[in-house]
């Protein structure tokens, strides 16, 4: 579970957009079809596995010069085998609208939209070193306690910390990390000490 | 020089340590997806507010703006050139402030309450918000008090009361400034606290206004709010509403303030270009569909308080630079018709050596006579003035055809000619009611008519002088009773005519 690298990427917000609307679509035929999970494992693998690692082919899904029949075509022989109908006919369809440069919007959007859907919530836990599983099995039971929602719990590790946690749910920081209380305290004394050395300036000695 | 004693500094710093106490923080954050010109648009940020505060990684602060379905249009309130895309943005919680108190009075500060004089760190431990809503019809009671501007032609014919909103406008070049800072001036002993806004003005004028304050003793009871050409136009925007609430706070103790904003079409013109890049709709021309209200809800602030608030006002006066006197112009009509009078200011008459240029036909004060003490309303100083003066126009386009005139009407013209003589005035020598009662006086009931125009200034002066001098106890009266009694009209007269023998001998 516990992956490197910043799960914070700046994102497009038009194709997000975008996103939104196809995500809809796909969880309401997955739903019906009752394999979300498996659904929304393999738009994942999909993003990771191949375009993570295939930028060319990423680029070819992306590119308004090769023609959307194309384009099917090449899904299906790409995927055709390998992948569940369902997700595959998706595919086609967001290739013939010519949104596949969407794909990325469209997985942060279902992934989004079915943590809502099953009333849980995603929870980014930043650490300065890697947290073993068992642990992160403890933060999730508390922040599942706190919250009184299920957790999705992803971890990142940001050795700009130090020590210490921070929690994001949605767009609240709970900043419990060593450098943020450095930071703090910083600033608070800083200004408290230039308070009490302004009201009292006329102790400290003149020469 | 001042030498910190380390230990003592250590201490405070340990003592600090000490009394710490740890507690998790808890902030709302978002990230910049694009910033440039002075705005950034943020993804995240899903409970902050309009108006709230954010702060920027590089300790910027921003205003946000525009509330979106997916982001967050923010203004920054400072350096934006190193906000970078991904950058991690804060909400404060809170709405903008400014520190407010006798600790601002005497200081030039930025939009931000920032101190740009060189002259230490304002301490102060109040602050107010910047956006603050305009005090409601109870709260509030008629102008009846009196702003004496000390300048003639603007006492007495379109005078102004505390907690009016009057409008200067002109041209550029044409004196509008001068008429504020007379104003200001002449406040040295009235106790009304001065505030002036500059904005996206020249950083070297707003130096020499600065200057002139200083050497007239203004600065002791006046603060200077700036946010100059170079300016972001967010704080350009910001400005005029922090000074407000500067003044306001002594609005609401209970004092009088007086605020000029120098100009408002400047921040009208900040404010279309922090709204079209928030890509906004341009209206006509190209300014937001809410200037109006930008500039209604700051001049509502201006305000005479009920006696239950203290009774304390706040006096505007928005200056407005009009491009060939086009007067029908958006930003204009809109303030105009905010305000209650305007005191228009003409290019040709200020060539002409009218000064201050000011066209007493179409200047107005909606609130009249109320803001005048009863001896300058007296029919034979200031009441019927403005009529007179527009009478004598009117005969003067005639008289230019060149037709022999009676006598009765060169004897007209001749009064008004000494009039506008006498209406003229230099530039930071604001005048004392009681003078400019008695100079007026002196116009009205003819005793300059033997006078040549050219002399008028001159015995002025010197009247003004000999009446300072030799008759004080005239003055005080007049200043006490506050009204032109019978006898003490009769003293004027003899004291004119005293003065014009010696005068006149002095010619030959």
């Amino acid at each position: 579970m516990a992956q490197t690298g910043s799960k914070r990427a700046v994102i497009d917000t038009a194709r997000q957009r975008i996103g939104t609307v196809y995500a809809k679509a796909l969880l309401g035929a997955t739903e019906k079809a009752g394999q979300t999970d498996s659904v929304l494992a393999e738009l994942d693998s999909l993003v990771a596995d191949v375009l993570d690692k295939l930028p060319d082919f990423e680029e070819a899904l992306r590119t308004p010069r090769i023609k959307p029949e194309d384009k099917v075509l090449m899904l299906d022989s790409v995927f055709g085998p390998k992948m569940s109908p369902l997700l595959l006919n998706f595919l086609k369809v967001v290739a013939q609208h010519e949104r596949l440069d969407c794909v990325r919007g469209i997985e942060r959007a279902a992934r989004k939209l079915f943590n809502q859907l099953r009333k849980r919530v995603e929870v980014l836990v930043e650490s300065a070193a890697p947290l073993s599983n068992q642990l992160q099995y403890t933060i999730a039971a508390r922040l599942k306690a706190t919250l009184g929602r299920d957790v999705v719990l992803t971890a990142d590790v940001n050795p700009d910390l130090l020590g210490g946690l921070v929690v994001r749910v949605g767009d609240t920081v709970y900043d419990g990390s060593l450098a943020g209380k450095l930071k703090q305290m910083q600033a608070v004394t800083l200004e408290h000490t230039t308070a009490t050395i302004r009201e009292s300036i006329e102790r400290f000695s003149l020469t | 020089m001042t030498k910190f004693n380390a230990a003592e500094i250590a201490s405070v710093i340990q003592a600090e340590i000490e009394k710490y106490t740890d507690a998790i923080r808890v902030e709302e954050v978002g990230t910049v997806l694009e910033v440039g010109d002075g705005i950034a648009r943020v993804y995240g940020l899903s409970n902050v507010m309009a108006g709230e505060m954010v702060q920027f990684p590089n300790g910027a602060i921003g205003l946000a703006f525009n509330l979106e379905e997916d982001s967050v249009g923010v203004t920054i309130l400072g350096d934006y050139l190193e906000i970078q895309e991904g950058d991690e943005v804060k909400a404060l919680g809170k709405l903008l402030s400014v520190p407010v108190g006798d600790a601002v009075i005497g200081r030039v500060v930025d939009p931000l309450g920032v101190p740009l004089d060189g002259k230490g760190p304002i301490t102060s431990t109040e602050s107010r918000p910047v956006e603050f809503t305009a005090p409601g019809v109870a709260g509030r009671q008629p102008v009846k008090e009196p702003l004496q501007t000390g300048i003639k032609a603007i006492d007495a014919m379109t005078p102004i009361g505390r907690g009016q909103r009057e409008l200067i406008i002109g041209d550029r070049k044409t004196g509008k400034t001068t008429i504020a800072i007379d104003t200001i001036i002449n406040q040295k002993t009235s106790g009304v606290k001065c505030f002036y806004v500059a904005i996206g003005q020249k950083d070297s004028s707003v130096r020499n206004t600065i200057k002139v304050l200083e050497d007239n003793g203004a600065m002791d009871y006046t603060t200077v709010v700036m946010s100059g050409a170079s300016s972001p136009a967010p704080l350009q925007y910001v400005a005029a509403y922090a000074g407000t609430a500067m003044a306001e706070y002594f609005t609401y103790k209970g004092e009088h303030a007086l605020i000029v904003y120098d100009d408002l079409s400047k921040q009208a013109v900040a404010y279309r270009q922090m709204s079209l890049l928030m890509r906004r709709p341009p209206g006509r021309e190209a300014f937001p569909g809410d200037v109006f209200y930008c500039h209604s809800r700051l001049l509502e602030r201006s305000a005479k308080l009920s006696n239950a608030l203290g009774g304390g006002s706040l006096t505007s006066l928005p200056i407005i630079e009009t491009l060939e006197g086009e007067v029908s112009a958006y930003i204009p009509t809109n303030v105009i018709s905010i305000t209650d009078g305007q005191i228009y200011l003409q290019p040709d008459l200020f060539f002409k050596g009218i000064r201050p240029a000011m066209n007493v036909g179409i200047s107005v004060s909606r609130v009249g006579g109320s803001a005048q003490i009863k001896a300058m309303k007296d029919k034979q100083v200031a009441g019927g003035l403005r009529l007179a003066l527009a009478a004598f126009r009117e005969l003067e386009a005639f008289a230019q055809l060149g037709t022999d005139l009676d006598a009765a009407t060169q004897s007209r013209l001749d009064r008004g000619y000494r009039m506008v003589e006498l209406l003229k005035q230099p530039q930071y020598q604001p005048l004392e009611v009681v003078d400019q009662i008695i100079i007026i006086y002196a116009g009205n009931t003819g005793s300059l008519d033997e006078i040549p125009v050219a002399r008028v200034r001159e015995f002025e002066t010197e009247f003004l002088q000999f009446v300072r001098d030799h008759k004080s106890a005239l003055r005080t009266e007049i200043l006490e009773k506050r009204e032109l009694t019978a006898e003490l009209k009769t003293a004027l007269t003899d004291t004119i005519n005293q003065f014009k023998a010696t005068f006149q001998k002095k010619a030959k």
